[in-house]
């Protein structure tokens, strides 16, 4: 008799399986048809544009596809997000994924992973569509990626807090969170405003605090730079990713040790 | 179901369509009765910017899309009321660089409700916003010179000329308005520039070259005509001939054709030719 046990498998092998496994599952989750609709909509609209406007038909076509690009995105990242870790504990396929040699960081990492990936697929298409309707008007569409890259930022980050209320609480509530801290992140910067207003006290620490902790999507929004071809600083963008890729690691630690706490009996 | 409950959701069904119908009749005739109501409450670009959670753009683009299309219906007496809370304090304000928003909204108050000023500063906004762009101070320029302010539209092509993006056609419209606006030394070294610049185009040094001479015997004749008219304040007539305004006022011409009816004291050019010196 062989006194051989089964190695556990790696660390990144365990993510790579939970990261596949929901990317496949996202995947049946009838993303591509919110595409397909997407697709349809850009060339519609580029099509209504020459009736409407008068000038400004690629700028427009830019703001709507980039616009679109992002809150379909967002709104891909809390439906399926918020539901990633409720659906196992309601399935009850977490004890059976517990009881293997998976440490609870690997599983949200793996459901991280994942999700990223569906939306990282998710921005290529619609970004393609987006190139060659403009390609067709003869306007490069080049110029948008920086913009595109740091809407895929902002959707980890926002991601990652979705995991995070995903571990916490249900669905419904988790969504709730979540675009909550969407529309804070988009409004950090009237924290500080009102922190000068307030002046002192506790009341301007508070707002002082929320500004620091809160993520500022302003730093991650190029959109009308990137539509109006306006020169950027040097070193913006890898700046820009650096931040919301370390914003969202952080959430995410946090989401292990919120996970990490929770009982599943 | 029963067939009498059947007819009655029929019947109940049949009545909302009827009820929706005639309601939304009323409604429209209702909204009708006001128009431009609807813009008494539209909120600013700074509130609307909050709003718009990161896509301040697109919002732009959605309100310049209707206001293209409300100021496209000439019904309606007051629609202009809002014109510029529309185009400077909403749309731009939200889109500080969209170029074709200061142009229109320029166009409609200008040339719609004859809001010149207005129609500048909304151009004037954009030149401060986007000071890299020669194309508003260029619009601006004819919009100052079709209400005929042609001092002013000299200054905005100087500033579009000076841009570095600006076309040739900028730098000879500018030339073009100083001769407009009576300033003809100023443009005639100007269009000597065009003409002496390296960096010129055949086309532009072509029309600088048929304007200076335009330009020289313009000022020629304006030199002789003030020349005719010092003669009569020293002499209390009017020279016999272009010959004795010569010889006695020191007026040398460089050869040429010029009519002078000796009676008026009117000098007409035949053709172009030089005053050399003496003037």
């Amino acid at each position: 008799m062989s006194g051989e046990v089964a190695a556990p498998p790696s660390p990144l092998a365990a993510i790579r399986a939970i990261a596949l496994n929901t990317f496949r599952e996202a995947i049946r989750d009838r993303i591509l048809y919110l595409l397909l609709a997407f697709a349809l909509g850009v060339i519609a609209v580029s099509r209504l544009l020459s009736l409407l406007t008068v000038g400004s038909e690629e700028k427009i076509i830019k703001d709507v596809g980039l616009s679109a690009i992002s809150l379909f995105g967002v709104l891909t990242t809390v439906f399926v997000g918020t539901s990633l870790v409720f659906k196992e504990v309601e399935r009850r396929t977490i004890y059976t994924l517990l009881a293997n040699p998976v440490a609870r960081w690997q599983f949200i990492g793996g459901k991280f992973a994942g999700l990223l990936a569906v939306l990282a697929l998710n921005l290529g298409l619609m970004s393609a569509v987006l190139g060659a309707v403009l390609l067709l008007r003869d306007e490069s569409p080049w110029p948008l990626v920086p913009a595109i890259a740091l809407i895929l930022v902002e959707l980890a980050v926002i991601a990652a807090f979705a995991l995070l209320f995903s571990s916490l609480t249900n669905p419904i509530l988790a969504a709730l969170g979540t675009f909550a801290v969407y529309v804070a992140g988009h409004l950090s910067w009237s924290l500080r405003l009102l922190a000068d207003k307030v002046g002192s006290g506790l009341g301007a620490v508070l707002c002082e605090g929320l500004y620091r902790v809160l993520p500022n999507f302003d730093y991650l929004d190029l959109k009308a730079s990137a539509v109006h071809g306006l020169p950027r600083p040097p070193g913006l963008v890898p700046a820009a990713a650096a931040y919301g890729l370390a914003y969202a690691f952080v959430v995410l630690v946090v989401a292990c040790f919120a996970f990490q706490r929770r009982d599943f009996k | 179901m029963t067939a009498a409950r059947r007819g009655a959701v029929a019947l109940a069904l049949v009545a909302a369509v009827g009820v929706a119908a005639v309601s939304g009749a009323r409604l429209s005739r209702l909204v009708a009765e006001r128009p431009g109501e609807e813009l008494l409450y539209l909120p600013n670009g700074e509130q609307l910017r909050i709003l718009s959670l990161g896509h301040a753009s697109l919002l732009a683009d959605a309100i310049y899309l209707w206001a293209i299309q409300y100021y496209s219906n000439y019904e309606g007496a007051d629609r202009g009321r809002y014109v510029e809370h529309v185009f400077r304090g909403v749309i731009t304000e939200l889109d500080p660089h969209y170029i074709d928003a200061y142009w229109l909204g320029a166009l409609i108050l200008i040339v719609e409700f004859g809001e010149i000023d207005a129609g500048l500063g909304l151009l004037d906004k954009g030149i401060e916003r986007n000071p890299e762009r020669w194309i508003l101070p260029y619009l601006a320029a004819w919009e100052s010179h079709h209400a005929g302010r042609f001092a002013q539209a000299e200054g905005y092509f100087r500033r579009a000329a000076a841009l570095p993006d600006a076309p040739p056609v900028v730098r000879r419209a500018q030339a073009g308005m100083r001769t407009k606006a009576g300033d003809l030394d100023g443009a005639l070294a100007l269009w000597r520039q065009i003409a002496d610049d390296p960096r010129s185009d055949a086309g532009s040094v072509a029309v600088a070259r048929r304007q200076l001479a335009q330009l020289d015997a313009r000022l020629e004749l304006e030199r002789l005509e003030r020349a005719v008219e010092r003669f009569r304040a020293e002499h209390g007539r009017h020279p016999g001939g272009l010959g004795e305004l010569g010889t006695v006022a020191g007026v040398r011409l460089a050869g040429g054709s010029y009519a002078y009816d000796a009676k008026t004291g009117k000098i007409t050019r035949r053709s172009a030719r030089r005053v050399v010196a003496g003037d």
